[in-house]
């Protein structure tokens, strides 16, 4: 590549970086600042061998103030999407959707059609739990499975400001030394929906990550009401 | 929806609310959804997640490319390595050119080198092209711990260090991490291997482990 064209691409990544944050909050200008925007998902073993796996989706932020944050969108459907055989095609899905202070949770179940359109899930109920306050409010289905819905702390760490000098070029030094870095994050809050779920109420999994160890490959998705 | 659906729809239920308290069958058991909540319609995909800071960090408009990250968004994980991966790698490559520049090399003379796990740019970027999280329901949670990959991503795991390692540390893992190399005391290598800021905030060990809002 020739200079000037680096000094061009210098000044296009700066512009482009500007509303850059993060893991997934705010990542594209169509999402960014509605009540559909994905902040994080993360999925886990509550305690090593535990026969549970944990989804933890956050949904909007208050990292900057003019987000949407407080309040899930009846209008947004959540899909967590299973793949259960490595084709990246979903599955089973798991849907969870508020109505008047409840979070409703579907699945999980194969869905009716795969891809960027879904419907809920109604003849597959998994269960439901009113929308917590400050204080966390959890139900426990009749297949033991956990739910929850509510503001929580933002668990994702990262010195957002930094990493856009870093890849605007500004940054001759790179990231900041641990004394001196800033945490974006701190402080911030997210709406979180967190399912604990048995694996057995998910099934098998003959899909498997790059070294050959068998996992569920997942995703979220949010999806608006048309 | 209009308005003459949800009447419509409304009726209906009551009308198959009507049936069921009319029934003498001692047997039905009630689903949990609630008689009369609406949840008809067909809903859209409007974002998607997978890895942390995928979409973020290698989506962009270049090599005459228009509306990347709304696209990657409202694109399914099977197209994703076909649509995307040919541009994650042009982006990760200009990356290297932006620290080539500011080092005072040519861009040429520093690109993307293989990293810890033996993945070149092609390979690592065709792994995260496709936009999935690995989640092992047998095997410890854990995003990379020097051993285990891979497994899941746990609320702890600092997914940001990981990534930059992986993007930048080579074959070492530490290959731009602010070394000193002249012994004067300064960095002379750039910090790109770790953003230098842990967890802030509170988890919990039982259910829904996140901490109470602030």
């Amino acid at each position: 590549m020739k200079k000037t064209k680096i000094y061009l691409g210098l000044a296009v990544l700066a512009v482009a970086s500007i509303i850059l944050v993060a893991a997934d909050h705010i990542d594209a200008p169509a999402t960014t600042g509605t009540t559909a925007d994905i902040a994080d998902f993360y999925g886990f073993e509550p305690t090593v061998g535990s026969d549970n796996t944990v989804f933890v989706v956050d949904i909007q932020s208050s990292v900057l103030p003019e987000l949407a944050y407080g309040e899930f969108d009846e209008n947004v459907l959540v899909e967590i999407n299973i793949d259960t055989d490595g084709d990246l095609v979903e599955d089973k899905v798991i849907q969870a959707i508020p109505r008047d202070g409840r979070m409703y949770f579907f699945g999980p179940v194969a869905p009716a059609q795969t891809g960027l359109n879904s419907e809920v899930l109604v003849d597959s109920p998994l269960g439901d739990v009113e929308i917590s306050g400050n204080t966390a409010i959890t139900e426990t289905t009749t297949n033991g499975t956990k739910l929850f819905a509510g503001p929580r702390q933002d668990a994702f760490f990262f010195d957002f400001f930094q990493f856009n000098a870093v890849i605007g070029g500004m940054a001759p030094g790179g990231f900041k030394t641990a004394a001196e870095a800033e945490n974006t994050f701190s402080g911030a809050n997210t709406m979180s929906i967190v399912v604990e779920i048995p694996n057995s109420v998910i099934g098998n999994t003959t899909a498997t990550n790059a070294l050959g160890t068998p996992v569920y490959k997942t995703w979220v998705t949010t999806n608006v009401k048309q | 929806m209009k308005l003459y659906n949800i009447k419509t729809t409304f009726l209906s239920v009551l009308a198959v609310a009507a049936l069921a308290s009319c029934s003498n069958d001692d047997d039905m058991t009630m689903e949990p959804t609630p008689m009369g909540t609406d949840f008809s319609g067909t809903y859209t995909q409007a974002d998607h997640m997978g890895r942390p800071g995928i979409n973020t960090v290698f989506s962009a408009d270049i090599n005459g490319q228009t509306n990347v990250k709304n696209s990657f968004n409202r694109t399914i994980p099977s197209q994703m390595n076909a649509q995307f991966q040919a541009g994650f790698e042009a982006r990760l490559e200009q990356y290297h050119d932006v620290y080539a520049e500011l080092l005072g090399f040519q861009p040429e003379d520093v690109n993307y080198e293989t990293n810890i796990l033996g993945l070149d740019a092609t390979t690592l970027t065709t792994v995260l092209a496709n936009d999935a999280l690995d989640v092992a329901p047998d095997m410890p949670t854990t995003y990379f711990n020097g051993t285990q990959v891979l497994t899941g991503r746990a609320l702890a795991d600092d997914v940001i260090d990981i990534s930059l390692t992986l993007l930048f540390g080579g074959e070492t893992g530490a290959r731009f991490s602010g070394q000193d190399t002249n012994n004067d005391g300064n960095a002379d290598l750039p910090r790109l291997t770790s953003d230098g800021v842990a967890l802030t905030a509170t988890l919990s060990t039982s259910f829904p482990y996140l901490g109470a809002p602030n």
